[in-house]
């Protein structure tokens, strides 16, 4: 409080000659609890989740859409045009449909563990995706045994950490 | 920056009593209440060193949770869940020594050894 008013009785000690050229400065504005609260709904494990198997729900199905398109049976014998594109385009649902329930598990469980365990160790590393893209590789790859539990955990792992990386390329 | 204040303000809210905007006038009026020999003057001396400790307070509060939770590589604006459970966590440990420590000096004249 004390910073906030030295520096807002420096704003006024600012040279009235040059205040045509230079854009006011603006004294410190503190944030209401409406805009607190707003950013906190972003910090809570669950509506991150949510909000994250949503967006990959939604790549899933594009995904399966594009390439449920593209993966098609040219059955021009049996069938006329028209029942084909229909065959097609239900092929195209229900592949986009499976796709998207996939990636949407995938970005519900790896953004509620990517939470946790960055709100548990109160730290914001790459150990917290690492820890997260074992976890979301392990369980999806865990039907087929544990030693595929263990391939897909280090395997999405080590993608997870490669996507960040490519992400924060700028930093 | 906005975000660093946002958590400070809305812890300080929870744990602070004192949050209406005039501060003196409320410090003044809570020392007038408590003895009745003491006049305006003192009391005002006292509400002014009492509004001191407490700038002081927050300024050594901001300055150390800083230091300790955010990492000086800005790599983005706003406060990510880490920073902000780690300034969640400190604040309240501050708080807690801070009492902890005003408590034992205000109880015995010395500390116990």
């Amino acid at each position: 409080m004390a910073a906030s008013t030295s520096e807002s009785d420096l704003n006024t000690q600012v040279p009235s000659s040059n205040e045509a050229d230079q854009p006011q400065i603006q004294a410190i504005r503190m944030p209401s609890m409406e805009e607190i609260r707003a950013q906190e709904v972003w910090n809570n494990c669950a509506v991150r989740s949510v909000a994250s198997g949503v967006m990959g729900g939604g790549l899933g199905f594009m995904m399966g859409m594009f390439l449920g398109a593209l993966d098609n049976p040219m059955m021009q014998e049996q069938m006329s045009g028209r029942q084909q594109l229909i065959y097609n385009l239900k092929q195209m649902g229900t592949r986009s449909w499976s796709s998207a329930k996939t990636f949407a598990v995938m970005g519900v469980v790896f953004s509620a563990v990517e939470c946790v365990v960055e709100k548990a160790r109160a730290k914001h590393d790459t150990t917290n995706t690492v820890v997260a893209g074992c976890v979301t590789g392990g369980t999806m790859s865990a039907k087929a045994g544990p030693k595929a539990a263990c391939v897909g955990c280090v395997g999405f792992a080590a993608f997870s950490v490669a996507i960040e990386k490519f992400f924060d390329r700028h930093t | 920056m906005g975000g660093f204040f946002c958590h400070f303000l809305a812890l300080r809210n929870s744990l602070n009593p004192n949050k209406n905007k005039a501060f003196l006038r409320s410090e003044v009026s809570m020392a007038a209440n408590i003895p009745a020999g003491i006049d305006k003057e003192q009391a005002f001396g006292m509400a002014e060193t009492e509004m001191e400790y407490r700038v002081e307070l927050f300024n050594r509060l901001a300055q150390t949770c800083f230091n300790k939770c955010v990492d000086k590589r800005y790599k983005e604006a706003e406060l990510n869940m880490g920073e902000n459970s780690c300034i969640d966590r400190c604040v309240s440990k501050y708080w807690q020594v801070n009492s902890m420590i005003g408590q034992m000096l205000s109880a015995g004249g010395r500390p116990p050894m």
